[in-house]
């Protein structure tokens, strides 16, 4: 599959929408990793990753949430540009996306969820400028413009998360042309790195479910899967 | 114009409502939700109050501090267009409605944060997680479908609360049971994680294949239960993600 600009811009685009709807619209959970990242794959041609990635991070960010005037990691921005990067680099190789791929990619941009929390905050600040204004507008009477501040908050957040998800996904495609030069045997280590990310990401999914008796539901649904998976394999023979 | 036993256009009360989507566009650390609820708000303010004065009046009494759950604000909203239908009436003392709104912020945000982000989005998430192997992209319309249908019913039916029965809301939300139906999706939400953890585990080891494939298996089950355990003790999650890595890495790369 060729990529090249128009996917770095479709994966801005849709970081940018997602993000929007995280925060300032709707919050229909558009922006949950599951969605987000199943979006991106799918936009970029990559479906198997966005879901493998949505997957894990989903699990992984389960149990945050803006709880007050607390910030939780922006877990939108992980979502998206980890997979935005993930699958411009499996376009890039030409093999489709790879468990050694997605552990590169999750260990390479697991700062971002910090980093959009940083953003969201400095986003507050020019709110608050908003919030000021708004005031200031109402007092001297021009109410329409003093209700209108409120959709200006929503354009500096489109325009950095697009910006943003951009730079993940030409980052993605320039890591990418060296993944080639990468050993085999660094590659199989990578591999198996995946699955033990994503039970460490189910075991902070359970901790973070905030369940009474998390570790026996815990344990309940990985002993029903397990048992499932045995009689499937049984069954095949 | 607006006088006693009055109510507002069904069309306004609409507008109000889906505008109220946009509660948290500007959400600041100082008035938090002020601007986002005046926004919501001003299309019924127009028709309350066709004098300028009274109307800069109303959006001033609302331009001050506001934060709630964003879904169970439109309770608030409702109420707020309640009150403010018998302010414009003069049946009602202006200071009413800021009372409303400081006395039920608080507690409706607790409520919502307590269900709504804390049991049907994990419970929502962790299921649909677990049955990405089986339904691929379906799985996060899955969980969109599963989520929304809850939040867009319980949104709608806070706002209408509110509008018919003000201060009297606060039984009605009550009657929901909604902590008591968070608890049982927070068991739901622990349960798929598990089911997912085992998934991955025998997936990815029966990809390996052989003795490894094996290794691979039973060597992510007890990660996830060491991880558990370390988790509960407050090591840093990123720590932990990263030593599975390494670890698992270093295995796979050596066998």
């Amino acid at each position: 599959m060729h990529v090249g600009w128009g996917h770095v811009a479709l994966a801005g685009a849709w970081g940018a929408l997602v993000s929007l709807e995280r925060r300032a619209f709707l919050q229909a959970m558009f922006s949950r990793p599951l969605v987000a990242a199943t979006g991106m794959g799918l936009l970029l041609g990559q479906l198997q990753t966005g879901l493998y990635l949505g997957m894990i991070l989903e699990l992984f960010y389960l149990g945050t949430a803006s709880l007050g005037a607390a910030l939780p990691e922006n877990d939108t921005l992980a979502a998206s540009g980890t997979t935005a990067a993930a699958a411009m680099m499996a376009a890039q190789t030409g093999g489709g996306g790879t468990p050694a791929i997605w552990s590169v990619c999750l260990l390479l941009f697991s700062g971002l969820g910090l980093l959009g929390r940083w953003v969201d905050r400095r986003m507050e600040a020019h709110a608050a400028g908003l919030s000021a204004h708004g005031l200031e507008l109402a007092e001297h009477g021009e109410l329409e413009r003093a209700v209108r501040q409120n959709l200006w908050g929503i354009w500096p957040y489109a325009l950095v998360y697009f910006v943003l998800n951009a730079v993940c996904a030409a980052l993605g495609l320039w890591i990418g042309t060296y993944l080639s030069q990468v050993p085999l045997v660094v590659l199989r280590g990578l591999a198996w790195a995946f699955p033990a990310m994503a039970s460490v990401a189910a075991a902070i999914a359970a901790r973070g479910s905030h369940a009474r008796n998390a570790a026996l539901w815990g344990l309940v649904g990985g002993a029903a899967m397990t048992g499932a998976v045995l009689v499937m394999a049984w069954v095949d023979g | 114009m607006i006088g006693p036993g009055t109510h507002l256009p069904k069309s306004v009360e609409l507008r109000v409502f889906l505008r109220s989507l946009l509660l948290q566009a500007s959400w600041n650390p100082k008035g938090m939700q002020n601007l986002g609820l005046v926004y919501a708000l001003y299309p019924a303010l127009e028709v309350l109050y066709p004098d300028p004065e009274r109307r800069r009046e109303a959006v001033q009494r609302h331009l001050t501090f506001f934060n709630t759950h964003p879904y169970v604000a439109a309770a608030i909203v409702g109420g707020v267009l309640y009150h403010e239908e018998r302010i414009a009436a003069g049946e009602e003392d202006p200071r009413r409605v800021n009372e409303f709104k400081g006395a039920l912020m608080g507690p409706l945000a607790a409520l919502g944060d307590g269900f709504f982000w804390l049991s049907l989005r994990p419970a929502a998430g962790a299921l649909c997680a677990a049955l990405v192997p089986w339904l691929g992209a379906w799985a996060a319309v899955l969980f969109l479908v599963l989520y929304n249908v809850v939040h867009f019913t319980l949104r709608a039916w806070l706002f209408r609360m509110g509008l018919q029965l003000g201060d009297r809301l606060v039984e009605a939300v009550a009657r929901a049971r909604l902590p008591t139906r968070g608890a049982r999706l927070r068991a739901v939400a622990a349960a798929s994680a598990g089911a997912a953890a085992a998934y991955l585990a025998f997936t990815f080891g029966s990809q390996q294949g052989g003795v490894g494939g094996w290794l691979l298996a039973g060597g992510c089950l007890a990660l996830g239960a060491l991880s558990y355990v370390l988790v509960a003790r407050k090591v840093p999650t990123a720590v932990l993600t990263a030593m599975a890595a390494l670890l698992a890495g270093c295995l796979g790369a050596w066998l």
